[in-house]
């Protein structure tokens, strides 16, 4: 009954918990906070310069300059983005959890399949749709031909955006779907023979039964496809380059960060602002959730 | 609660953090510099093969000359990734020589309030990198080329290794010889040649739109040649200072002629066309020209070892003596750190590479125009078809251009871009494209 014993001992696996803690602390929660604290300073990544304190500078120069009103833009492309990812992914992914569900020949194939882009990585994902949407002799654009249309793809001040979506959906559906199936899965079977005796339909079915009891991987679903939105940057990064209208918060943080000057304010402070903005949504969509999980 | 805000913290542990970890990462000392009783000399580059080899081979035979070091040749990723790693280094004091993508550039004049500092500019006056005035091996390089792209407030810091054009046209000769074509000189003749290409049914250019940067490169040529009416640098100063405009006619007129190449000669859908597949379009005889720079002449005859082609530098006026000055830039430069642990190795590297003959293998295998004078380079591509073009030759508008901070996308990278123009972009007519630049650089003007 006491693994690590009494009194004194029991203070053991606390101490055990200290030392992932204070790895955590130190290069994420520190560099966390430092971050917040650089956004307030003109700090360079050259040593020896001086450190100065320039209160909301930074924040100023990013809302307020001559070109704010792309950082506007790549804010407001952002937030696009999270909806429609967040809904279409979440959807079409719940849909093939719940087709799966029904013990089909294959459902494990199938399963590996869709998984399959996870494991692929962002940067193969990347190559194969360059590839597909090669717009001299790339097959997508074959297809459109036979409709008499024609596209230049990532290369599409009006197009690339929703392509970068739809490779975005192509590649982290499997995931979601994965986790509504082991929700689906944990559903009771009686609960389903009890509705069948007192005459549900499949749709009262599924409203009633599934969806309240799936809640906590919907909740789950929902963050983590907000938070994966807000963060891509490694698919843009990928296939346009932020050319072509696609530049999301996310992309000018790696811009600012990695290939801007030697600023480091302006980066932090891009950072605490897209921070911010995923803070407001996460709360909300968890206040949403939290009220919808029921336990039968 | 507490499910709540666990959820929460998970969530916020996931956003923030990439600015604290790119930018405050420090490398590890690693100690001694010391190895097996020899001197080490750290040397960072980026992954390029054909300058990793000769490098290597270099550095091999350094040091049977100078048994007393050993070279540790450290390669990143290029671009971003280099770019985080010699900052990283350099700070930390982790690397005694290093190169640097193109020679220096992009330092704020007088006549520039408010414009960026350039990384090499703030190491170099934070005491970063070593003063190499006066060293003896500086002499064996052409005085205006260490001038141009290595002096900084009089004193030597860089080593500009090679000049690269970039305002030629690579064209198919075999398919110039068919239609009885020559080398047009004008642009009139180069718009008369592109039309009886089409009227033969042959795709007159190939170009990378999706990449966005190429279409750069025939830029740069255009203006050279007609800004300011053929000095770009007083069109610079002008921008400064009110007295010329992103909508003059010069302006305007090179925007023109870029929607003339782009959207008359220029293969369907180049716009989502990569830079990397481009040399195999031209190298089929896909499209007859296709403006790139010296550098890709490998990359064509490897991809069509029979395949007969020249270069000649885009005709931006109806002046033909004008025209045929190309424009390039200088190409990778070599920084010595001073805070690194082995200085004077380095300098003996330097020295080393500076020999004649030692740095003819590498300006060959770089396929780079050397900037020390008397070097051949054995490229029957550079002698016959880019050396005649050198005389007045110019530096491109991206290395001269200095950028307000802040400034819009439609000039943003030291670029006019004209990928924004129709069919592909928003802008119908070049004048409107220039509107919006000329709005867009009196927005980002430092306020007073």
């Amino acid at each position: 009954m006491y693994p690590f014993g009494r009194g004194s001992k029991r203070l053991i696996p606390y101490l055990l918990l200290l030392i992932p803690l204070l790895l955590y602390v130190v290069f994420y929660a520190g560099p966390s906070v430092m971050t917040v604290i650089y956004s307030f300073t003109d700090m360079k990544n050259v040593p020896g310069t001086e450190v100065n304190f320039v209160g909301l500078d930074n924040y100023k120069s990013l809302l307020f300059s001559g070109n704010s009103s792309e950082r506007w833009a790549s804010i407001g492309r952002s937030l696009y983005f999270m909806f429609v990812v967040t809904i279409l992914q979440n959807g079409i992914a719940l849909l093939v959890a719940v087709v799966l569900n029904q013990r089909l020949k294959g459902d494990k194939a199938y399963r590996a399949i869709f998984f399959l882009p996870v494991v692929l990585g962002v940067a193969v994902v990347s190559l194969i749709w360059s590839l597909m949407f090669d717009p001299i002799s790339g097959p997508v654009q074959q297809l459109y031909s036979v409709f008499g249309y024609k596209d230049t793809f990532f290369g599409s001040f009006t197009h690339a955006f929703n392509y970068i979506i739809f490779v975005q959906i192509w590649m982290y559906m499997g995931y979601s779907m994965l986790i509504f199936l082991a929700g689906l899965q944990s559903v009771p079977r009686d609960l389903y023979e009890a509705g069948h005796i007192d005459g549900t339909s499949r749709w009262q079915a599924f409203r009633s039964i599934t969806f309240p009891l799936i809640a906590p991987s919907f909740t789950v679903n929902m963050l983590l496809s907000i938070i994966g939105a807000m963060q891509t940057f490694d698919i843009i990064l990928a296939t346009t380059d932020g050319n072509f209208n696609t530049r999301t918060m996310a992309y000018d943080v790696y811009k600012e960060t990695f290939r801007g000057s030697l600023d480091m304010g302006l980066p932090a402070a891009l950072s605490v602002l897209q921070f911010l903005v995923v803070l407001v949504f996460v709360v909300v969509a968890v206040k949403q959730m939290r009220q919808r999980e029921v336990e039968y | 609660m507490l499910k709540r805000l666990s959820a929460l913290l998970l969530a916020s542990s996931l956003v923030v953090g990439l600015t604290a970890c790119g930018g405050s990462e420090k490398s590890a000392d690693s100690g001694s510099n010391q190895s097996g009783g020899k001197k080490v000399i750290k040397m960072l580059h980026w992954k390029q093969s054909n300058i990793n080899t000769v490098l290597e081979d270099i550095n091999k035979q350094f040091e049977e000359k100078y048994p007393e070091y050993k070279i540790e040749y450290i390669t990143t990723g290029p671009d971003d990734e280099y770019k985080q790693a010699s900052r990283t280094r350099i700070t930390a004091g982790d690397v005694d020589i290093f190169a640097d993508l193109s020679g220096m550039r992009l330092s704020p004049k007088e006549w520039t309030p408010g414009a960026k500092v350039p990384d090499w500019q703030q190491w170099i006056d934070s005491g970063l990198i070593a003063d190499l005035t006066g060293q003896d091996f500086i002499k064996n390089y052409v005085p205006s080329d260490i001038e141009q792209a290595g002096t900084y407030n009089g004193k030597v810091y860089g080593i500009p290794t090679g000049k690269v054009v970039m305002s030629g046209i690579f064209y198919n000769k075999d398919i110039f010889a068919k239609y009885g074509l020559e080398v047009p000189t004008t642009w009139s003749e180069f718009i008369k040649l592109n039309d009886t290409l089409k009227e033969n049914g042959v795709t007159p250019i190939g170009m990378a739109g999706k990449d966005v940067w190429p279409l750069k490169l025939p830029a740069f040529g255009l203006q050279a040649h007609i800004l300011g009416g053929g000095d770009q640098e007083k069109f610079i100063e002008g921008v400064w200072k009110g007295t010329s405009k992103f909508t003059d006619p010069d302006a305007v007129e090179v925007l023109e002629k870029m929607k003339t190449i782009q959207d008359e000669y220029t293969m369907d859908g180049f716009m989502g066309v990569d830079y990397g597949t481009i040399p195999s379009y031209f190298a089929t005889g896909k499209v007859a020209m296709m403006p790139n720079g010296s550098w890709e002449a490998p990359t064509v005859a490897a991809a069509n070892a029979d395949l007969n082609f020249g270069y000649f530098p885009i005709p931006a006026t109806e002046n033909a003596d004008v025209n045929k000055a190309l424009v390039g830039k200088y190409d990778m430069t070599w920084y010595v750190a001073e805070k690194g642990k082995n200085k004077e190795g380095a300098i003996k590297w330097l020295e080393f590479f500076s020999e004649p003959d030692i740095y003819a293998q590498f300006v060959k295998a770089a396929g780079f125009l050397p900037t020390m004078p008397d070097v051949k380079t054995d490229s029957k591509f550079f002698d016959e078809e880019v050396m005649p073009y050198m005389d007045g030759f110019q530096l491109a508008y991206e290395i001269l251009m200095i950028n307000r901070e802040n400034v819009g996308e439609h000039l943003a990278a030291e670029g006019v871009h004209t990928e924004y123009l129709a069919p592909g972009g928003e802008f119908k007519t070049a004048k409107e494209l220039a509107e919006v630049q000329q709005k867009e650089w009196d927005s980002a003007a430092p306020k007073q």
